[in-house]
C-alpha cells in the first residue's frame, strides 16, 4: 500500500492515463476534421507520449510547490518526513535533499545501464557469426512483432544501446554532481532544490518513452538519427526516440544550471574557487557544456519530428533542404556531450588519486583549468564527425587543427596524474584499482584519437569499428570505471558500510582486462574493414575469430557488473560497518559521520588549508568543521582526520539511507 | 659512497624509466607498423591514396606507441616501486605540489607535436585530392540497398565497379534515397553520398581514387541506411585497361537478345536483386519466383492478379499497391526516369519467366 | 543548534541565486533561437518568405510597446505603486496576447504557404512557432504575477516574481528584434 502511494507509482499511473488521453485527443481531432483517425497513427502517438510525460511530472508531484507559488502560497525548503514511512519511501517520491536526488540519479543510472548492457549482449551475440541468424530467432518476432527482421532488430538494438548508455552517463553525471558538489563546497543543498527534483524526475518518463520506441516499430537510424533516413524512411520508433531525447534534455539543461549556480553561489563563505576540491571544477566545466549545447540536439531532433509529422522540409536535399545542416546541429551538442561524460570521471580520478598515493595533486591549477580548456575547445571541434559527410571540404582542415588541440589539455591531465603518482605511497584498495584502470583505458582512448582527427586517416577510419573501440575506451576510461571507483569509494557515505573488497577486486580484475581485450579487437577489426552498425559482415574479411573474442569479452564485462550488483546489495545490508574516515581523506565529506546526517554540516566549516596536502603530515587540515573564534588557525597534529570528525557520528543504519 | 647510492636512488630511476619508455615505444611501434605493412592490421594497399594514407598511419602508430608507453611506464614504475610497504595507511608520499616549468614544457611540446601532425595531415590530404587530367569519370548512385555505376564515357551501366588499373578515377556520387557512404577498405578513402536528383551539382560529391593493384575488392556502404545496410556491397574489379575497355563496350552495347534475357541484364545492372530474390526467399521485397500470374494479397486486404500491368505499375509506382507483409516507402520511386519504357517491359518479361 | 547566521540563508543571497539561475536559463534558451537563426540563413540564403508586411509591422510594434509597459510595471513596483503596477502589467499582457493573435490567428492564416511548402514554410512556421510558444509562456507568467500582486504577494522591497517575469518578457522581445528582420526584411522574396 505504501508502495502504491509513492510519487513514482502515481507518476506512472498519470503517465499511462496522460498518454491515452493525448492519443485519444489527437485521434478525435483527426476524426472530427475528416481525416483518417489512425492512418498515420504517428501524430497521435507522439502527442500521446508527450502529454504522458508531462502527466508523469504532475503525478509524481514535482510541480506541486511551483503551482502553489503561482497561487501566492509560499512553501518551505525543508520537507517534513513521515517517520512511519519506510526508508525507501523518500527515494521513490519527490524529495528536495540533494543526497536523495543524487542517489535517485545513481539508481536510475544503474537501471538504464543494465538495460543498455543487455541490449549490447543481444547484438554482440548476433555478431559472433558473420550471418544474421541469432536475431532471426522466432522468439524476437514474438516480442517485437512479426514484421521485424533480424537486421532491423539489430539496428534498433544498436541505436537504443547508444542512446540508453548516453542517458545512463547523463544520469551518472547527475548523480555525481548532485551528491558530491554541495558536500564538497560545504553547502547543505543545491541552490534550487525543487528544480533539482524536476531535473531528476523528468528523466523517468523520458526513459519510458525511449524504451517504448522499441515497440513502436523500432528505428533503423542509429542514435545519430541522420535524415533523410530518420525523416522519410525509418519506422515511427524514431519519433518516440527523438521525443525521449528531447524530454531528457530538460534534465541536462536545468540540472547543469543548478550546478553552476550552486558552485558560484553556495560555497561555504571563505572558500575561493581555487580552493575547491578538483571534482567541483570538473562538474562546473561539464555544466557549462550541458547548459548551452543540449539545446542544439533538442532543436535538431525537434526539427526531424516536425518534418515527419507536418512535412516541414528542413533536411531533404532533393527539395532544397540540407541533411548536412542536421549533422552540424546534432554534433554541436553530441561532440561536446562526450566531454560531459568524461570530465566528471576525470575529475574523480584527480580527486581520488591523491588520497591513495598520499601526495598532493600535481599542478592543481593546471588540472582545474584543463577541464575548462577541454570544455571550451570542445565547442569548436564538432565537424570532425563529418569529414566524410560531404560538408564544404575546405572546412575540414580547420576542424582537424582544433580537434588535435584537444590533446593539449587532456595531456596536461595525464601528465599531472603521473606526477601525482610519482614517489607516492600508493595503496591498492578497490577504488584505487578502478582509478588506475581508468587512466590506462582512457589513455588508450586518448592516443587512438589523433588518427581520427587527421582528415586523411579519418577517411579510412570513419564509421568503422576502430571508432567504436576508440569511443568505448574514452567512455569506459572517462566515465564507467571512475563511476565504479566513486561507488566503492563513497559507499560508506550513504550506507554506513563498506563494500566487500574481495568481490570488488574480482570485479575489477574481470572487467578491466575483458574490456581492454574487447576494445582492442574492436579497433583491429575496424582497421581491417569492419563497418559500424552492421548486423552481418563479410566472412571474407577474416575477422570472425576476432568477433567471437569481442563477444566473449562483452559477456565477461556483463558478468563482472553482475558481481558488482550483488556485492552492492549484500554489502549495503551486511557489509562491514565503516566508522569515520576510512580512506583517511582530507575532503570535508569524509569529516562527516557515515552515513551523512540529514542536513550535511551543522555549521559552515572554515577552509584552513589546501585540499590535497597529503604530503605534509604537519600541515593544516583542509577544513575545520567546528570553527570557534578563539583558535582559528592553529595547526593541528598530524593529518589525523579522526580528530576533526564532526561530533556525534551516528551509528550506521542497518539499511541504506540518505540521512 | 652513500651519497652516490642516494644520487642513483634519487635520479637513477628516471634513467631506468626512460630506457623502458624507449624500449616499449620501439616494441609497440614496430609491432604496429609491421602489422600495417604485412596486412594483419590494415588491409591491402591497393591505391595510390592508400600508400599516402598508410604513411600517415605509420606516423600515428609511432605517436600512439610513444605516448602510451610514456604514461604507462611511468605509471607502472610508480605502481611497482612507489607503493606503500608496510607503512601506515596515511604515511605521506614525497611532498611536491607541482612544477610550473614542467607544466609549461608538457603543454608546449605536445602542442608542437600536434601542430606538426596537423600540417603533415593537411599535406597528405591535399596529396590524395590531387587531380589527374585523364581521370575516368564514373557516376556512383547509391540506393537502398544497391550500388549502380554509370560510365558516361562509354555509356556502360553496371552494378559492379570495374576500374582500369593505374588510372585515376573520378567518382561523382549521389544517392537516390538516404545517405550512403562509399568505402573500399583497400583504397582507404570514404565519401558520403547525399540524396540528390540527377544533375544536382550542389549535392553531388566527388572522390578521386587511383587503383594500383589488380584484384577483386568490395564497395561497402559505411553509413547506416536502413534494414539491409550490412548487405549493401558491390564488387570492385581492378583490371588491365584493355580488359576494362572490352568490358565497358559490352556493358554499353544495345541488348539484342530476347526480351526476357535483356530484362535479366537490366535487373542485374540496376541492383533489383538486392531486394527481390529469384528462388523464393523473402528479402525486403517480394520474391519473383511464382509471382507473375499469381493472386497477390495487398495490405489493404484486397487481392490483385499479378499481370503485366500490375508488374509494370509496381516498378513505376511501387507504393500504389503494397504486397501484404511488406513495408511501403522501401523501393525507389524513380525507375520511370532511370529506365526506358522498353527496359521496363523487358524486366516485366523477365519476371514473367519466373512466374507460375 | 546554535546557528551563526549563514549569509547563504538570507533573502538577498537567495535573490542573487535566482538572478544567476534566470540568466543562465536565458543564455541556454537563447541557444535555441541562435540555432533557428542560423538554420534560417542556411536554408534560405539571400531570400525571405513572402509575408504580409503590415501585419508584421503591427505585431512588432505591439511587442515592443509591451516591453515598455513591462518596464513601467517594474518601476511602479519598485515605488510601491501597486495600482499603477497592475494597470501596466495588464497592458503588457494584453499587448502580448494581441501579438500572439496577430502571428498565429492572422499571419499564419493569410500566409501563402503552409508548413509543408518548401523551406519558406518550414522556416517561417518553426521560427514564429517557437517564438510564439515563448510568448505564450510569458503571458501565462504575467497572468500569475498579476494575480499574485492582487493577493499582495509582492512588496516594493521583495518582488522577485515581477523581476523574473520582466526579464523573461524582455528576452522574448529581444529575440523578436532579431527574428523580425530575419523573416520580414532581409533578402529578396522567395
Amino acid at each position: 500500500m505504501t508502495f502504491l502511494s509513492t510519487g513514482f507509482v502515481r507518476g506512472l499511473i498519470a503517465q499511462a492515463l496522460g498518454t491515452l488521453a493525448g492519443f485519444a485527443f489527437v485521434t478525435g481531432i483527426r476524426a472530427l476534421s475528416g481525416l483518417e483517425p489512425f492512418d498515420p497513427v504517428e501524430p497521435a502517438l507522439v502527442s500521446g507520449f508527450a502529454v504522458g510525460a508531462l502527466a508523469f511530472l504532475f503525478g509524481v508531484g514535482v510541480f506541486d510547490d511551483w503551482l502553489k507559488w503561482t497561487r501566492g502560497i509560499s512553501t518551505s525548503d525543508h520537507q517534513e518526513h513521515d517517520p512511519e514511512k519506510p526508508w525507501w519511501y523518500r527515494y521513490l517520491s519527490v524529495d528536495f535533499d540533494h543526497k536523495v536526488i543524487g542517489l535517485q540519479y545513481g539508481a536510475a543510472a544503474m537501471l538504464t545501464m543494465g538495460i543498455g548492457g543487455s541490449l549490447a549482449l543481444l547484438f554482440r551475440t548476433e555478431l559472433a557469426t558473420a550471418n544474421v541468424d541469432f536475431l532471426e530467432h522466432f522468439i524476437f518476432g514474438q516480442i517485437f512483432g512479426e514484421d521485424h527482421t533480424g537486421a532491423s532488430l539489430f539496428n534498433t538494438f544498436i541505436s537504443l544501446h547508444g542512446m540508453i548508455m548516453i542517458v545512463t552517463m547523463l544520469l551518472g553525471v547527475g548523480a555525481l554532481s548532485n551528491y558530491l558538489v554541495p558536500l564538497m563546497i560545504g553547502a547543505n543543498d543545491m541552490a534550487f532544490p525543487r528544480l533539482n527534483a524536476f531535473a531528476f524526475w523528468v528523466n523517468i518518463p523520458g526513459a519510458i518513452v525511449l524504451l517504448a520506441s522499441m515497440f513502436a516499430g523500432g528505428f533503423d537510424t542509429g542514435w545519430t538519427g541522420y535524415p533523410p533516413n530518420s525523416t522519410g524512411y525509418s519506422a515511427m520508433g524514431v519519433s518516440l526516440f527523438m521525443l525521449a531525447v528531447y524530454i531528457v534534455g530538460f534534465s541536462s539543461i536545468f540540472g547543469s544550471l543548478n550546478v553552476i549556480v550552486t558552485i558560484f553561489r553556495m560555497r561555504v563563505p571563505g572558500m575561493k574557487l581555487f580552493e575547491m576540491p578538483i571534482f567541483v571544477w570538473a562538474a562546473m566545466a561539464t555544466a557549462f557544456i550541458q547548459l548551452i549545447a543540449t539545446q542544439f540536439i533538442g532543436l535538431s531532433f525537434l526539427m526531424v519530428i516536425l518534418q515527419r509529422l507536418f512535412g516541414m522540409n528542413f533536411f531533404d536535399s532533393t527539395a532544397g533542404g540540407s541533411p548536412v545542416l542536421f549533422q552540424h546541429l546534432f554534433w554541436f551538442y553530441s561532440h561536446p556531450a562526450v566531454y560531459v561524460f568524461i570530465l566528471p570521471g576525470l575529475g574523480l580520478i584527480s580527486e581520488l588519486l591523491p588520497v591513495f598515493v598520499r601526495k598532493p595533486l600535481f599542478g592543481y591549477k593546471w588540472v582545474a583549468l584543463s577541464s575548462l580548456g577541454i570544455a571550451l575547445v570542445g565547442y569548436f571541434v564538432w565537424a570532425h564527425h563529418m569529414f566524410t559527410a560531404g560538408m564544404a571540404s575546405y572546412l575540414r582542415v580547420p576542424f582537424m587543427y582544433s580537434t588535435l588541440l584537444v590533446a593539449i589539455p587532456t595531456g596536461v591531465k595525464f601528465f599531472s596524474w603521473v606526477g601525482t603518482m610519482w614517489r607516492g605511497k600508493m595503496r591498492f584498495d578497490t577504488p584505487m584499482l578502478f582509478v588506475l584502470g581508468s587512466v590506462v583505458v582512457f589513455l588508450l582512448g586518448g592516443v587512438t584519437g589523433p588518427p581520427n582527427a587527421t582528415v586523411a586517416s579519418n577517411l579510412h577510419l570513419h564509421d568503422t569499428y576502430w571508432v567504436v573501440g576508440h569511443f568505448h575506451n574514452t567512455m569506459f576510461g572517462g566515465f564507467m570505471f571512475p563511476w565504479f571507483a566513486a561507488i566503492y569509494y563513497y559507499f560508506p557515505k550513504f550506507t554506513g558500510r563498506q563494500m566487500n573488497e574481495f568481490w570488488g577486486k574480482l570485479h575489477f580484475w574481470l572487467m578491466v582486462p575483458a574490456f581492454l581485450v574487447m576494445s582492442t579487437y574492436q579497433m583491429l577489426t575496424g582497421l581491417l574493414g569492419m563497418r559500424r552498425r552492421i548486423a552481418g559482415y563479410d566472412a571474407a574479411l577474416g575477422i570472425e575469430g576476432y568477433q567471437v573474442i569481442v563477444t566473449w569479452a562483452g559477456f565477461l564485462i556483463f558478468f563482472a557488473v553482475i558481481i558488482f550488483a550483488i556485492n552492492f546489495v549484500v554489502s549495503a545490508r551486511r557489509g562491514e560497518v565503516a566508522e569515520g574516515n576510512i580512506w583517511k581523506s582530507r575532503s570535508p565529506i569524509w569529516q562527516l559521520p557515515n552515513p551523512i546526517p540529514l542536513h550535511n554540516y551543522e555549521r559552515p566549516f572554515r577552509v584552513v588549508g589546501e585540499p590535497y596536502d597529503y604530503g605534509d603530515p604537519n600541515g593544516h587540515p583542509y577544513v575545520d568543521l567546528d570553527p570557534s573564534d578563539d583558535a582559528p588557525d592553529e595547526p593541528t597534529t598530524p593529518s589525523d582526520s579522526e580528530e576533526q570528525q564532526a561530533p556525534g557520528g551516528a551509528d550506521p543504519a542497518p539499511a541504506p539511507t540518505g540521512d | 659512497m652513500r651519497s652516490l647510492v642516494n644520487l642513483i636512488k634519487r635520479y637513477g630511476e628516471y634513467v631506468f624509466v626512460a630506457i623502458f619508455v624507449v624500449l616499449s615505444t620501439y616494441a609497440l611501434g614496430a609491432f604496429l607498423t609491421a602489422g600495417a605493412a604485412n596486412g594483419t592490421i590494415l588491409p591491402l594497399q591497393a591505391s595510390r591514396e592508400a600508400v599516402e594514407i598508410d604513411e600517415l598511419f605509420n606516423v600515428q602508430f609511432w605517436l600512439i606507441a610513444f605516448f602510451f608507453s610514456l604514461i604507462v611506464v611511468f605509471m607502472l614504475w610508480s605502481v611497482i616501486f612507489h607503493r606503500r610497504r608496510g607503512e601506515d595507511d596515511d604515511a605521506p608520499g614525497e611532498d611536491f605540489e607541482g612544477n610550473s616549468t614542467l607544466e609549461i614544457v608538457w603543454t608546449i611540446i605536445p602542442l608542437g607535436i600536434v601542430l606538426a601532425l596537423a600540417v603533415y595531415g593537411g599535406s597528405v590530404l591535399s596529396n590524395i585530392e590531387r587531380r589527374a587530367t585523364d581521370a575516368l569519370e564514373v557516376n556512383v548512385i547509391g540506393q537502398r540497398w544497391a550500388w549502380r555505376f554509370e560510365y558516361p564515357e562509354s555509356g556502360a551501366v553496371s552494378s559492379d565497379l570495374v576500374l582500369p588499373v593505374d588510372r585515376q578515377v573520378l567518382l561523382r556520387m549521389r544517392s537516390d534515397d538516404v545517405i550512403h557512404s562509399f568505402w573500399v577498405p583497400e583504397f582507404r578513402v570514404k565519401q558520403d553520398l547525399l540524396p540528390a536528383t540527377f544533375g544536382d551539382e550542389d549535392n553531388t560529391r566527388e572522390l578521386r581514387i587511383t587503383p594500383t593493384i589488380k584484384g577483386d575488392y568490395k564497395v561497402r556502404c559505411a553509413e547506416l541506411c536502413g534494414e539491409l545496410h550490412y548487405a549493401m556491397l558491390a564488387d570492385v574489379m581492378v583490371v588491365e585497361p584493355e580488359e576494362f575497355e572490352t568490358w565497358a563496350a559490352a556493358q554499353a552495347a544495345e541488348c539484342d537478345l530476347e526480351a526476357a534475357d535483356c530484362g535479366a541484364r537490366w535487373v542485374e545492372q540496376y541492383g533489383c536483386t538486392a531486394c527481390h530474390s529469384f528462388d523464393g526467399t523473402q528479402v525486403v521485397g517480394p520474391t519473383w519466383l511464382g509471382l507473375a500470374g499469381s493472386q497477390v494479397l495487398l495490405d489493404d486486404g484486397s487481392s490483385v492478379l499479378a499481370d503485366e500491368i500490375y508488374l509494370e505499375t509496381s516498378i513505376i509506382n511501387p507504393n500504389d499497391q503494397i504486397h501484404e507483409g511488406f513495408q511501403p516507402n522501401v523501393m525507389p520511386v524513380n525507375f520511370e526516369e532511370q529506365l526506358t519504357e522498353e527496359q521496363i517491359a523487358e524486366i516485366v518479361a523477365f519476371i514473367q519467366t519466373l512466374g507460375e | 543548534m546554535a546557528h551563526t547566521t549563514d549569509v547563504r540563508d538570507t533573502y538577498a543571497h537567495k535573490l542573487g541565486n535566482n538572478r544567476w539561475g534566470l540568466w543562465l536559463f536565458i543564455i541556454s534558451d537563447a541557444a535555441v533561437f541562435i540555432g533557428l537563426f542560423i538554420t534560417r540563413f542556411i536554408l534560405l540564403p539571400g531570400q525571405r518568405p513572402e509575408l504580409d508586411q503590415t501585419i508584421g509591422l503591427i505585431v512588432t510594434v505591439m511587442l515592443l510597446a509591451s516591453s515598455f509597459f513591462m518596464y513601467r510595471a517594474e518601476v511602479h513596483m519598485r515605488h510601491g505603486n501597486l495600482k499603477a503596477f497592475q494597470r501596466s502589467i495588464l497592458t503588457t499582457l494584453i499587448l502580448g496576447v494581441i501579438f500572439l493573435l496577430g502571428v498565429v490567428a492572422v499571419e499564419w492564416q493569410i500566409a501563402h504557404f503552409g508548413p509543408a511548402d518548401g523551406q519558406e514554410g518550414a522556416i517561417f512556421y518553426v521560427m514564429t512557432g517557437f517564438h510564439a510558444f515563448h510568448v505564450l509562456t510569458g503571458v501565462v507568467l504575467l497572468y500569475w504575477v498579476y494575480n499574485n500582486s492582487k493577493r499582495g504577494v509582492y512588496t516594493k522591497e521583495q518582488h522577485w516574481g515581477v523581476e523574473a517575469a520582466a526579464v523573461y518578457w524582455h528576452f522574448i522581445d529581444v529575440v523578436w528584434i532579431f527574428f523580425y528582420p530575419a523573416l520580414y526584411l532581409i533578402g529578396t522574396v522567395a
